[in-house]
């Protein structure tokens, strides 16, 4: 609730401010005036100073009667929290382009007219309260949904004595915006640009255009049509179209995407938040370099995906970029091209990434030191599947397998570094475990409170392809998921520093790799990495 | 002449080296101080032997592959391919002797972005950290001699005159009897082209759209309309200037073994009289099978070179 003021009570707060001006007046004239020529060059300097010292003290006192009000008022509602109240009428004001049917929704349930039991007082701003928050989750309005109360007129005959009437003062933001802009992801950086519409039925629907080019991705166009579900911001089903080209240097060629999905996603009351999606999209592995090995060659052309994944993401940490407290788990799971979704591949794709952060106490450091202990760990599995309603499974397509290593994965080793290779190109595995653990200390003149941390890590992860085992695929998955344990796996560490701005994490190591597989490649030395999830 | 040049020279060593001190010096600056250099290569500690490839990763042979427009089956039996591009390599290849397996691949997978492309095998002796590169159209020619075939060069000063009626009459033919007569579309390159790239119908569609206009823009390139009699009387009477040089020699040009020539026109007479096929408007091939000894020409070489038909 950011503003609250009850009709009666509010003239009585106007009436003390008044009475302060008056007394300065007073002040004023009582000044001393000096005799001579000195008089108008005194007035001119004092004056400054005076002024100073008066527009001190109005704000001083202003402050004062503010906090003397609100206090009066938490006693007002604190002593009339269980006054019986019914909330007869519920208005928005500022919202022109709202649809009434949306706000009904939103709005009815908390109606008295719609409910059988009185409210108390202290209930009623409640629900008014949550309303509007939902009605800021929205991002249709701007900040600042401030919310009054007033007793309707009692000669009205529609009103009753305990009737209330609820005001919402709302800004609309908006419809349309249009941003360009550079943007920072793992480790790319790119140019977009943004049109955003908003609110284009009045019932907090979205379209998202959105062109970009960058480092690794040469050119990407998106489409995305986003509207809640029952006037519910937590339930919100989206629709997008995709057309995209990247380059993969680390395997010696160019990835074009052009596909569409729709997605539904939900979050739950304790903040954890779920999506389900269905995805189609149309895959061309083209634009080989001339060094290319032999397994990329075999690769090359086109693929259709048909699928539907589900991600769920419950993230606890106190801070996305340098947690010191909280666990953050997330898992992301795909099937496509089975049984009536068809397509060109068929498999089964799960991805499970969980990470920890504890503080440490410093003994002879009172209070939080600063120091924390962050452990994170990802595995994977690409399972094939046969496709359609056909009996056998195929093995997977470079498109579909995953790659390990980089700055924000496994640090030490180059994009790509890890996991098998044909030549300088990285095929990308089945089945990968990685994990961290990472102690970031604040730099010892600069402090805690900055975003600045000193880093000592050490990493290690195994990426591995399905082994044959002539056409049965569950033979094959289990025992390339014993391989992962055999041997150590590839591990390296290091030190370097840590940088939190608000938009990405900034990260300078220097590392060397302790355990390698021969082909696998590794950075000795310093290595940068920009990113918002790192491992 | 030459003190003159040595005297140059001289002038122009000093301010190199000059310039060469001055990049040792910034090199040095930036390279790796002595100390560090040692921990580098002391790193790392354990290293274990290379991690196994997917199994959609081709194994290493000692055979060179040749990638064309292929089916699988066709392929791994070496039949011809229902490309005239590949088909013509392919039948060069054969005729001077060269060993190799067929892949069935796509336009992406080439250097120069068409087929076809030979991977040459890997052996020990051209292992390199780069691994074999690979040998496009224009290069197999090289290839071959290098590897020991023996091939007559072309002689007769009419043998440029007739590929170039190869290469724009029959071509221009072919593009438009293949990919813009609707019958032959449907039954002979969907079939062959399109589907097996991909099961998808949108993906389909796509594909048949950008094939059928690239085939319309060929055709445009060399001519302001697409005339279709045009087109078709131009390549018949081609055909009858191929059967005449032809006559009655087994060989074109008289030689005694087939050559690239006799290669690249058994590309388009093979694919045009191979029932296989099963084209539906036959106006080119019923031309074709007009000429009594372009159809026997065929036969001989898919006798000799290709086990029969």
């Amino acid at each position: 609730m950011s503003a609250v003021f009850l009709g009666r009570f509010g003239t009585w707060v106007n009436n003390t401010k008044s009475s302060s001006r008056e007394c300065d007046d007073e002040l004023e004239m009582a000044s001393p005036v000096d005799q001579g020529d000195d008089l108008f060059e005194s007035l001119r300097k004092t004056d400054e100073k005076k002024l100073e010292e008066k527009v001190k003290a109005l704000a001083e006192k202003e402050a004062a009667y503010n906090e003397k009000a609100k206090e009066r008022l938490m006693d007002l509602i604190g002593s009339n929290s269980t006054l019986p109240v019914t909330i007869s009428s519920i208005r928005l004001i500022g919202a022109k382009h709202t649809r009434r049917s949306f706000l009904d929704r939103l709005f009815n349930p908390i109606l008295s007219a719609n409910r059988d039991a009185p409210y108390t007082l202290s209930e009623a701003l409640e629900q008014v309260g949550s309303a509007a928050d939902r009605l800021r989750k929205f991002d249709i309005y701007h900040e600042g949904i401030s919310m009054f109360i007033d007793r309707p007129s009692p000669t009205d005959p529609s009103s009753t004595p305990t009737d209330i009437d609820v005001y919402l003062q709302a800004r609309e933001r908006g419809r349309i915006s249009l941003k360009t802009g550079t943007d920072l992801g793992n480790v790319e950086g790119s140019a977009y640009g943004e049109l955003h519409w908003r609110n284009i039925f009045g019932g907090a629907e979205s379209l998202n255009l959105n062109a970009s080019a960058g480092t690794r991705t040469r050119s990407a166009y998106q489409a995305t049509f986003d509207t809640p579900i029952l006037s519910d911001p937590d339930k919100r089903v989206s629709i997008d179209a995709l057309s995209s080209s990247t380059l993969k240097p680390w395997a010696s060629h160019e990835e074009a995407l052009k596909g569409a999905g729709a997605k539904y996603s939900w979050a739950t009351k304790s903040g954890t938040t779920h999506q389900v999606g269905y995805t189609g999209i149309w895959r061309q592995v083209t634009g080989l370099a001339a060094n290319a090995s032999p397994s990329v060659r075999n690769d090359a052309g086109d693929s259709a995906k048909s699928s539907i994944s589900h991600t769920w993401v419950a993230d606890r940490r106190n801070h996305p970029f340098i947690p010191t407290r909280g666990y953050l788990m997330k898992t992301v799971s795909e099937i496509a091209g089975w049984g009536p979704l068809q397509g060109d591949v068929a498999f089964w794709k799960s991805e499970i990434e969980t990470s920890g952060a504890i503080p440490i106490p410093i003994p002879g450091i009172k209070g939080d030191s600063g120091v924390s202990f962050t452990a994170g760990l990802r595995a994977g599995m690409l399972y094939p599947l046969p496709l359609g309603f056909t009996a056998s499974s195929q093995p997977s397509r470079i498109n579909d397998r995953f790659q390990l290593g980089g700055p924000t994965d496994v640090r030490g080793f180059k994009i790509g570094g890890l996991g098998p290779r044909d030549g300088t190109d990285a095929l990308g595995g089945d089945i990968f475990a990685a994990g961290s653990a990472n102690l970031l200390i604040p730099f010892p003149r600069v402090g805690k409170d900055t975003p600045l941390r000193l880093q000592l890590f050490a990493n290690a992860g195994r990426l591995l392809a399905l082994k044959d085992r002539g056409g049965n695929t569950q033979r094959s998955v289990s025992s390339t998921i014993a391989q992962l344990g055999d041997g150590l796996p590839s591990m390296a560490a290091g030190f370097g520093a840590v940088y939190a701005h608000p938009v990405a994490r900034f990260e300078l190591n220097f590392s060397l790799p302790l355990v390698m597989r021969r082909g696998e490649e590794a950075r000795k030395g310093l290595q940068f990495g920009v990113g918002i999830n790192f491992l | 002449m030459p003190p003159t040049n040595s005297a140059q020279d001289e002038d122009t060593t000093s301010p190199q080296t000059s310039f060469s001190r001055q990049t040792s010096r910034v090199r040095n600056f930036f390279s790796v101080p002595a100390p560090v250099k040692t921990l580098f290569n002391s790193v790392p500690i354990l290293t274990y032997p290379p991690n196994e490839l997917p199994q959609r990763a081709p194994k290493s042979t000692r055979i060179p592959i040749l990638y064309v427009f292929s089916t699988k089956e066709d392929a791994a039996a070496g039949r011809p391919s229902f490309n005239p591009s590949c088909l013509k390599w392919q039948a060069f290849l054969n005729i001077v002797g060269i060993n190799h397996r067929l892949a069935s691949s796509n336009n992406h997978a080439s250097p120069t972005g068409s087929l076809p492309f030979l991977l040459p095998a890997s052996t020990s002796s051209n292992a390199s950290p780069d691994g074999v590169k690979p040998i496009t159209s224009n290069k197999l020619i090289k290839y071959a001699k290098d590897h020991g075939a023996v091939i007559e060069e072309p002689t007769n000063m009419r043998h440029e005159a007739y590929q170039s009626l190869l290469d724009h009459r029959i071509r221009s033919a072919w593009l438009y009897t293949l990919y813009l007569e609707p019958k032959n579309f449907s039954s002979v390159a969907y079939p062959l082209y399109i589907s097996s790239i991909s099961s998808n119908p949108l993906v389909r569609a796509s594909i048949s759209y950008q094939l059928r206009a690239a085939a319309e823009a060929e055709l445009l390139k060399h001519s302001s309309i697409i005339d279709t009699d045009d087109l078709y009387s131009e390549a018949d009477k081609a055909f009858e200037a191929l059967s005449i040089l032809l006559g009655n020699d087994p060989w074109f040009f008289g030689h005694e073994k087939p050559t690239l020539f006799d290669a690249s026109i058994f590309a388009y007479t093979q694919l045009l009289l191979d029932e296989n096929m099963e084209w539906k408007e036959r106006k080119l091939c019923r031309a074709l099978r007009r000429r009594e000894n372009l159809v026997q020409h065929r036969e001989r070489l898919l006798v000799r070179y290709f086990g029969g038909p």
